[in-house]
């Protein structure tokens, strides 16, 4: 099937799984940068229990399949009455998963900023709050631009899991193997979802970059 | 004074006064019971739900279970494995695009690269399963795994080999060149094997995602961990407890290559140190 | 004449312990408003650590610290509004450096003293002015030299108006040909009245400048005198040792 008449049948299709894709990767990654946040503020926290608690977070889901866990999902958790919709599913997966990525490169962000600073911030008057809000949130953010770039290029893909489960409008990934399972969409069907996913990376890459030149940190 | 030690926290807050020390004690007590509420209230839901009955533990008892699961660890690895060299050598070749002074190679090695990096697993699986034999080439289901996951991997562990490279001194290369070594020589010789001593741990990092990758093989029929955790499930019927099970050997095994790779960081560091002083 | 309204720092039988390691014995010292008080030893007396337990950047074991009579107290927002009135000028700068210059001295202002913003940036560049370094001021910390960066840190202090400055080794950090220019922003500093505890190994600095040398060595005081008397005169044999040392360099 050529280009053309595959966008004839199926354009809409591709319009709304493209929109699918786009909507996951964005809910996603917003989710998981404010649970990031949230895991990493436990971890740096004087509190046992919760750096504990943190730390077992980021351990599972950083080390966990993303199969394994939408199956876990998907299938198992009905069985203690934990009933999600197909969409909610995928949803719980694409944030897990990066949010415990997130929260490591917030804590790796945070540890370029030079011990000297909290010191001159102190000696100043700054109070502990002062010091988190005008230091440590604004240093450790800006230094992790670039990594959580690459971050939200890597939920976008982790969204292709959509694709495993029957949801509709299906994703840029279920698209391929819905219309290679009705027709014989060839290799066209693979090429204009790669192009799609391809062209979100580079532009997603395109802003991080952008936003990477206005606030890195001079050193 | 122990400055390796020092982490975040040391450097984030005061030695605590009186007021800060009780408030510390506070919160210390009312989180551990808010993770233990947690922890009850999941046992408890599975507990009334009759997920912890016998009838969907007992056969982990069973030698012939953790055997079969066996069998799917051993069909994960050998995926991951296959999925690794072969990642390895496209990402070798990419990477001599990268470096080359050629353009045109450069272009089309950036070009794969970035297409690597930007299309999800998952499509290049469907694309391997579904696309390529409408054209009469028919795979094993090994290759129909491990070939989407290796090219998927490829582009990262290509930009990693890279920075390998520029991580070796520049003089290393002109030292062995003056010696009258041929340039293609020198760098196999002197500057790739120094470069792949500095990436072991990212390497070693990059098998993380091959290994999960490799849950797709269920997608092609292979017969890898998940695979085998299904056929478990529709013998005993026991959804929950074998999916659960599954996902902690996942994530075992990637706990234990990413304690690899940070201690294999650990030695290179202090080799290399050594070297310096 | 009241001789206790006089004093800024007090420390009293001052005592710390790195674990086992006895860093400071027994401290007594006090500094007088407009006093430059001076604090040499070879490194690893204490000295920089005494200079950090006034603003209470380390905690002490035993004894009393009181800034204008009072005791610092141990955290939360008193302990912030005290440090607020004691400035400090480290070794290794510590500008913020995610800020420009001008943010870094107009920060604490704003956000301690709730001054306005308007205000708080005129008296800055004022500041900035007075060390030498407002055409620096929309740049950021990476892009001044090292001795740029200790004056806007000069600065930074000045705008808290605090009533005493402390210097823990401000040009050590910094290359040959830029500690003199630091050097004359805190001699013009001392000229205008400012109360300043410094520790260095600036000996001519301290010769020229202080109205008061300390010498400190394993963690205690063995001498405390005039610079005239004590760089003439020493009493003590460490001290006679530790000078040759120095004048050497």
């Amino acid at each position: 099937m050529s280009a053309e008449e595959l966008l004839n049948q199926y354009g809409n299709e591709y319009v709304q799984a493209l929109f699918t894709t786009w909507k996951l990767t964005a809910i996603s990654f917003s989710a998981a940068f404010v649970i990031g946040i949230i895991v990493t503020v436990m971890r740096v926290s004087p509190i046992k229990p919760l750096n504990a608690a943190g730390e077992f977070y980021i351990q599972v889901f950083r080390n966990i399949s993303g199969t394994a866990l939408l199956m876990l999902v998907v299938y198992a958790l009905p069985y203690i009455n934990v009933v999600l919709s197909y969409f909610s599913c995928v949803l719980v997966v694409t944030i897990l998963i990066p949010s415990a990525f997130c929260s490591e490169y917030i804590m790796s962000g945070m540890n370029t900023i030079g011990r000297g600073q909290f010191e001159a911030a102190r000696a100043l008057g700054l109070t502990f709050m002062q010091i988190i809000y005008r230091i440590v949130l604004p240093q450790s953010l800006r230094a992790s631009v670039l990594p959580l770039t690459n971050l939200a290029v890597s939920t976008m893909l982790t969204t292709a899991l959509a694709s495993q489960v029957p949801m509709k409008p299906t994703d840029l990934t279920g698209i391929v193997s819905y219309i290679n399972t009705h027709a014989v969409g060839g290799v066209t069907a693979f090429v204009i979802s790669a192009m799609m996913y391809l062209a979100t990376a580079l532009f997603i890459g395109w802003v991080g970059n952008r936003i990477d030149q206005k606030v890195r940190i001079l050193r | 004074m122990n400055t390796s030690q020092t982490s975040i926290r040391d450097i984030l807050y005061e030695p605590p006064g009186v007021k800060t020390k009780r408030m510390i004690q506070v919160f210390t007590v009312l989180s551990f019971i808010a993770v233990m509420l947690l922890i009850y209230v999941a046992v408890r839901q599975f507990y009334i739900t009759g997920q912890l009955d016998a009838r969907y533990w007992y056969f982990f008892a069973k030698p012939t279970t953790w055997i079969f699961l066996g069998e799917g660890l051993a069909g994960t690895l050998e995926a991951a494995v296959v999925a690794g060299f072969i990642s390895f050598g496209l990402a070798f070749l990419m990477m001599l695009g990268r470096i080359n002074n050629i353009r045109a190679f450069q272009a089309i090695a950036r070009a794969l690269i970035e297409f690597t990096r930007g299309v999800p697993t998952l499509l290049l699986v469907y694309f391997f399963f579904l696309v390529v034999p409408q054209y009469g080439i028919t795979l094993a289901p090994l290759w129909r795994i491990s070939l989407p996951v290796a090219i998927s991997a490829s582009g990262i562990v290509a930009e990693v080999l890279r920075s390998g490279i520029n991580a070796v001194p520049n003089g290393q290369r002109e030292a062995a060149m003056s010696l009258g070594m041929k340039e293609s020589h020198t760098f196999l010789k002197v500057v790739f094997p120094q470069a792949f001593r500095y990436v072991i741990p990212s390497l070693i990092a990059e098998l993380v995602i091959v290994v999960k990758d490799t849950t797709f093989a269920y997608v092609v029929n292979f017969p890898d961990l998940m695979q085998n955790a299904k056929v478990l499930i529709s013998n005993y019927n026991a959804m929950l407890p074998v999916y659960l099970v599954v996902a902690v050997i996942y994530i075992i095994i990637n706990y234990l290559l990413n304690k690899a790779s940070v201690y294999a960081a650990s030695r290179t560091d202090s080799t290399t140190n050594t070297a310096a002083s | 004449m009241d001789h206790k309204a006089d004093v800024i720092i007090e420390l009293k039988q001052v005592n710390k312990f790195f674990g086992e390691h006895h860093v400071l014995k027994d401290i007594n010292l006090s500094v007088k408003k407009g006093e430059v008080v001076v604090i040499i030893g070879p490194s690893g007396s204490g000295k920089s650590t005494l200079c950090r337990t006034i603003n209470r950047l380390e905690t002490i074991d035993g004894g009393e610290i009181l800034i204008d009579g009072e005791e610092m107290p141990s955290e939360g927002k008193k302990l912030a509004e005290m440090r607020a009135k004691v400035g400090m000028v480290f070794q290794s700068f510590n500008l913020l450096a995610h800020r420009t210059i001008l943010d870094n001295v107009t920060l604490a202002p704003i956000d301690v003293l709730h001054k306005p913003k308007k205000e708080a940036q005129a008296e800055a560049m004022q500041l900035l002015k007075r060390v030498g370094v407002d055409s620096q001021a929309a740049k950021v910390p990476a892009q001044l030299s090292g001795g740029q960066q200790q004056r806007v840190a000069i600065a930074r202090a000045l705008a808290m108006h605090p009533e005493v400055i402390l210097f823990d080794e401000p040009t050590s950090a910094l290359d040959p040909e830029m500690i003199n220019e630091v050097l004359d922003v805190m001699t013009s500093l001392a000229k205008d009245g400012m109360t300043m505890l410094v520790v260095t190994h600036e000996m001519n600095f301290a010769r020229r400048v202080a109205n008061r040398v300390i010498f400190m060595e394993d963690g205690a005081i063995l001498e405390e005198n005039t610079p005239e008397a004590f760089f003439a005169n020493p009493k003590t044999e460490r001290a006679k040792a530790f000078l040759e040392t120095v004048t050497v360099h």
